[in-house]
């Protein structure tokens, strides 16, 4: 009585499972599937569901004839930076919320939960009025002082979570054999909650990766831009050329899928304590 | 206010001297202030100054000239324009309900995911990696990638259409289809983030309960129902926070996939902000939209915030 039912369960949630991939799945593989086609095939009516004719030819326009090289290292380096900024600030920030006795943390958490999801349109014509007031325009520290202060409360939240977590003991051990404050929270808390910058590093990263807006806004000059500011400007009103866009977006989700099929556990746990219980 | 002092200090229970323990405490209020300062003072110079500035600029008479940039005396007409302006009363009415209905689908489709990956056995691992991939896209190339998709003359949706169908199906010709294809690419990228979040949520629940709730011949619709959704509800509720904001900000979707069109039938908040801001160069009026898009997400947090303060009390007793 009870087998049949599970065995019939199984293959229901298998064929579900088959379906959810297939839909995720299927445009990733459209764009890297075009990348790989000539141009007259890309624009081919019907489309083909392979490459007749295998090519690299889209990837050599984007990296040897275009500048999508430049758009990649450009966004590589505005991200690991200001991912750098946002960790070595919140760490401090997220532990004196965490663990010191100040006043109003409530108002500070919640302010920063509002920030972090405040829309950045609100931001762009102030943010471009004082970059361009400063001459950092086109610059790359203008477009990292930003990415980090945007990203800053939500790192604030994944980290407190986190040191939230950890013992207290430890610390006050530290306290008691008179170690310096900084040393304590690099030495003693950091350590434990590994995880937790693992997490916070991914979330910032990602966000400084894909941001369209502001950097649309600060750096348009060619050897400025970024990824997504390269990816929305190329090509004319009339003729958009998919099949190089395709080969420079295929390259630039390669490092972001190493990235979550490498450390999905601490994306995973990042969604559920910054999210979830935030 | 010596209440919630008390709340938020729980480590210093465990000090043993009375007299001791003020001083102690006030060492160490100034070294976490002493922590804390640094990163608040960057948030604050790059987020909450422009924002005071983007709604003093929405009240002010802007004029821009090549060589600078003035504000000057205080005047309610880009508020009354905005109010007057057929564009903006269409690119809220737009915003609102493309946020309602991209989260409402985001929501039962996540879901229905996170329940299916649950009773997954074994792959569950993979499953995750693969729906965080649209999640981690540049939402730019996404919007590519659906536009090459939907191109009426080439795409490979339009394609299958004109096969089903005999006629091919122009997706972004007329605002009907090309509002909701434009939810379905979105829904496409951002329906990944929610099934996990609920999936984490599921996993945490204490597994008793809905055993309990079998023996006591539940089955599995109605413990779903009756359990496992209520329990479910907070992370449920930070969920929908968090697409509420971030779909009523949403600019890059529509900026590359339909530049707002047909006509503006695509044309959110943030979208017309931007082109009236740095295409037509109207600073006034454009901070108008910006202000008004950011009282509005005010707004809404507002109305979660009663939810979600509960919890951050409840976080704070525990620590």
């Amino acid at each position: 009585m009870i087998r049949p039912r599970i065995r019939f369960h199984f293959r229901w949630v298998h064929l579900a499972a088959l379906l959810v991939a297939l839909f995720v799945a299927a445009p990733l593989y459209w764009m890297a599937v075009s990348s790989l086609k000539p141009m007259e095939e890309v624009g081919a009516t019907p489309p083909t569901a392979w490459p007749e004719s295998l090519t690299f030819e889209n990837y050599r326009q984007a990296f040897a004839n275009n500048n999508f090289g430049r758009y990649l290292l450009n966004s590589a380096l505005v991200s690991l930076l200001a991912t750098a900024l946002v960790l070595s600030l919140s760490a401090f920030a997220g532990y004196a919320l965490a663990r010191l006795p100040l006043r109003g943390k409530s108002p500070i958490m919640i302010a920063l939960l509002m920030i972090s999801l405040f829309p950045t349109i609100a931001l762009a014509a102030p943010l471009f009025l004082l970059m361009r007031e400063i001459g950092w325009l086109n610059s790359y520290q203008g477009l990292i002082l930003v990415y980090t202060a945007l990203n800053i409360p939500f790192a604030i939240w994944i980290l407190r979570n986190f040191f939230l977590q950890i013992p207290k003991e430890m610390e006050e051990v530290a306290w008691v054999d008179g170690a310096s404050p900084v040393r304590t929270v690099l030495g003693v808390i950091l350590p434990q909650a590994l995880p937790g910058m693992f997490t916070a590093a991914i979330f910032t990263f990602t966000a400084c990766w894909t941001e369209f807006l502001i950097g649309l806004t600060l750096n348009t000059a060619d050897s400025y831009r970024t990824m997504p500011v390269g990816v929305a400007l190329f090509g004319s009103t009339f003729t958009v050329p998919y099949g190089t866009i395709f080969a420079a977006a295929t390259v630039s989700v390669l490092p972001i899928a190493l990235l979550v099929l490498v450390f999905r556990r601490a994306v995973v746990s990042g969604l559920t304590s910054g999210a979830v219980k935030g | 206010m010596s209440g919630a002092t008390a709340r938020t200090e729980p480590r210093r229970a465990t000090a043993q001297e009375s007299d001791g323990r003020s001083s102690l405490d006030r060492k160490f209020a100034r070294l976490g202030w002493g922590f804390a300062t640094p990163a608040l003072l960057v948030v604050l110079a790059i987020t909450l100054f422009p924002i005071a500035f983007s709604v003093a600029m929405s009240l002010s008479h802007v004029t821009v000239s090549a060589d600078g940039f003035q504000l000057s005396g205080t005047t309610g007409e880009h508020y009354e324009l905005l109010l007057r302006s057929d564009r903006w009363r269409h690119a809220l009415v737009f915003t609102v309900l493309y946020t309602i209905g991209t989260v409402v689908a985001e929501l039962v489709l996540g879901t229905l995911i996170a329940l299916v990956l649950e009773q997954l056995s074994g792959g569950r691992g993979w499953m995750m990696a693969l729906l965080l991939l649209p999640w981690a896209m540049i939402t730019v190339v996404s919007a590519q990638l659906w536009a090459y998709m939907y191109n009426g003359v080439y795409g490979v949706l339009t394609a299958l259409t004109e096969a089903l169908t005999g006629t091919p199906f122009q997706f972004l010709g007329t605002p009907t289809p090309a509002v909701l294809s434009m939810a379905a690419a979105d829904v496409w990228k951002t329906t990944p983030f929610v099934a996990i979040i609920v999936l984490a949520g599921l996993m945490m629940l204490p597994s008793d309960v809905v055993e309990a709730a079998r023996v006591d011949g539940a089955n599995a619709w109605t413990a779903f129902w009756k359990v496992r959704l209520p329990l479910l509800r907070p992370a449920l509720v930070i969920a929908v926070l968090f697409r509420i904001l971030q779909a009523f900000g949403i600019f890059d979707l529509p900026f590359v996939l339909t530049g707002g069109g047909p006509g503006d039938a695509t044309e959110s908040l943030a979208l017309l902000g931007w082109q009236v801001m740095f295409t037509n160069l109207d600073f006034g009026p454009g901070a108008a939209v910006a202000a008004s898009t950011a009282a509005l997400v005010l707004v809404g947090c507002l109305i979660f915030l009663r939810a979600f303060k509960a919890r951050v009390g409840d976080e704070e007793t525990q620590a």
